[in-house]
């Protein structure tokens, strides 16, 4: 699993593998592994999750659903908690952010 | 750490509304093309000039294969330029006036009428290709992101636009004289504009986004796409002065050489990033997409085989000609749009279906929404009838040429039940 940055370890680990059911449509590899997902922040104040990832291509014709499913899975692990999305492309998505898992499910595919 | 934006414009893709009737358009008008090829398949040899000939040829340049390039650049431009879409409603009145036009000029060819009725179908097509040009002009101003993708888009627009305009004054042509020569003499202008500017530039320029791209390749080579949008736009301007201005037929080498590099090059990209990928399974429409990379070869080694007999024996290889320009429109346009029509339809249709159920429970795959078994026979079909016709053209034998219509009229057939599957497709929950 890729490196993601995040203020609560524990937390971010569910969410994390709440986000493992999403997956890219075209690749069908979880955005996880893919690397999409660069931060995630939890909130406990204001109860509310943030955020950060990216899509492989700006305007991916996918970008919309895969930001909707993870909305709705973190919704779903967590569902006291409000879920403000931020996508980037700064940095931009590249090869290198694929994780080991993902790699290895590339190759056997 | 990240330079976030705070909201999620970047992710809004062009509506399905607009790109799905170009899509339905031109699998009709593949269908009618293998129909028209069969009903002309004993005659088609005589002469590349024949009122069925420039009808089957103009379904297949302008229904088939301008309909779905405008029809899928609609949804790959903004992925390609970085940018949204500027007007679906330009790109709408582009599909009404072109889905008016095309059948008016086709049937002006098929019964050699270049008068009034076919002329403003001529008329309609251009004007559907300026709303094109402004919608992608204005798309890129907008996106304030350069890339060279864009000006291979932009260019190719370009060369249609001159492509239309030349086919329009040739059209006047057979009626006021406008020329001085006759219309016939100025047709490899018309058609080579067509062909290298508009078809071979845009194939290149998205194929050098997309390949790499469904591949999951780490190859990216700007400075050679750069290289190929110089030869391919270099040749074709040279090619243009050489028919224009000078009586040498060996010039025409240069021209021709030129854009057999920059085949080359791109051929040499596309292995290179094919190497290079992550995803080792190559899916069968990629492999297609692939394939119609080798066949544009073919054109090229067809061309210089009619070159050197015309300089030699400064006589027409009539058989060698209508054989170039078959492979041409049933060759590689034909096989790069059946590989990446089912890489970019189901997932239009897709996000049409499940968009809103995306993260709440499970939905079947995009590439489930078509059968992959009907895909298969597609392509078997497909290459049989393309190879079988060429050597049919070649060799003068009608009941070839039969048998390969048939075939490719199956090949249309099995596409359009696959499109039709897509466009049908229900909601269905797993």
């Amino acid at each position: 699993m890729m490196n993601v940055i995040t203020n609560n370890n524990i937390k971010s680990t569910v969410a994390l593998a709440a986000l493992q059911n999403v997956t890219d449509p075209e690749i069908g590899l979880n955005i996880v592994d893919l690397g999409l997902i660069y931060q995630l922040d939890f909130d406990e104040s204001q109860k509310k999750i943030y955020c950060t990832m990216t899509l492989t291509t700006q305007f991916c014709p996918m970008g919309e659903s895969i930001a909707n499913a993870v909305k709705e899975n973190l919704k779903l692990s967590f569902p006291e908690y409000e879920v403000e999305l931020d996508l980037t492309f700064d940095p931009p998505w590249r090869h290198e952010m694929i994780s080991e898992e993902g790699r290895e499910f590339l190759n056997e595919r | 750490m990240f330079s976030t934006t705070g909201n999620t414009e970047t992710i809004k893709t062009t509506s399905w509304k607009v790109v799905l009737p170009f899509y339905g358009y031109a699998a009709v008008a593949f269908l009618i093309a293998t129909i028209f090829l069969l009903l002309s398949a004993s005659d088609i040899t005589s002469h590349y000039f024949l009122p069925h000939s420039l009808a089957i040829t103009h379904i297949m340049a302008l229904g088939w294969g301008t309909m779905m390039i405008m029809g899928a650049s609609h949804q790959l431009v903004p992925v390609l330029i970085e940018g949204k879409l500027y007007s679906n409603k330009l790109a709408y009145t582009s599909f009404i006036l072109s889905a008016i036009g095309i059948p008016l000029l086709v049937y002006g060819f098929y019964v050699f009428d270049m008068g009034l009725l076919t002329q403003c179908g001529g008329i309609l097509i251009i004007l559907a290709i300026i709303t094109y040009l402004i919608n992608l002009a204005v798309s890129m101003v907008k996106s304030k992101h350069e890339n060279v993708h864009a000006f291979f888009i932009f260019t190719a627009a370009i060369w249609l636009l001159t492509t239309t305009i030349v086919g329009l004054l040739l059209l006047y042509n057979f009626t006021n004289s406008l020329m001085a020569k006759s219309s016939l003499d100025y047709l490899p202008i018309h058609a080579h504009i067509g062909i290298v500017g508009w078809f071979l530039l845009l194939v290149m320029g998205v194929g050098s986004r997309l390949i790499p791209m469904f591949l999951i390749s780490k190859y990216n080579n700007t400075r050679q796409l750069w290289w190929i949008y110089g030869l391919i736009n270099g040749g074709l301007l040279s090619f243009v002065y050489i028919f224009l201005y000078t009586d040498s037929k060996s010039l025409l080498s240069i021209p021709l050489l030129a854009v057999a590099a920059a085949i080359v090059v791109f051929g040499d990209f596309c292995f290179k990033a094919y190497q290079q990928r992550i995803r080792k399974k190559v899916d069968e429409q990629m492999k297609v997409s692939l394939l119609s990379v080798l066949m544009m070869l073919l054109p090229v080694i067809f061309l210089v085989i009619i070159t050197i007999l015309l300089i030699l024996s400064q006589k027409e290889a009539v058989n060698l000609i209508i054989t170039y320009g078959f492979i041409i429109f049933f060759g590689w346009i034909t096989a790069i749009i059946l590989g990446m029509t089912f890489k970019t339809l189901p997932f239009i249709v897709w996000n049409k279906v499940y968009h809103h159920l995306a993260g709440k429970g499970k939905t079947p795959n995009p590439k489930d929404l078509f059968s992959n078994k009907i895909f298969k026979w597609m392509c078997i079909f497909y290459v049989l009838g393309f190879v079988l016709f060429s050597a049919g053209i070649l060799f003068h034998v009608t009941i070839v040429l039969q048998l390969a219509a048939v075939l490719l009229v199956l090949t249309s057939l099995l596409y359009n039940w696959n499109v039709i599957k897509l466009l049908m497709h229900k909601p269905v929950s797993l």
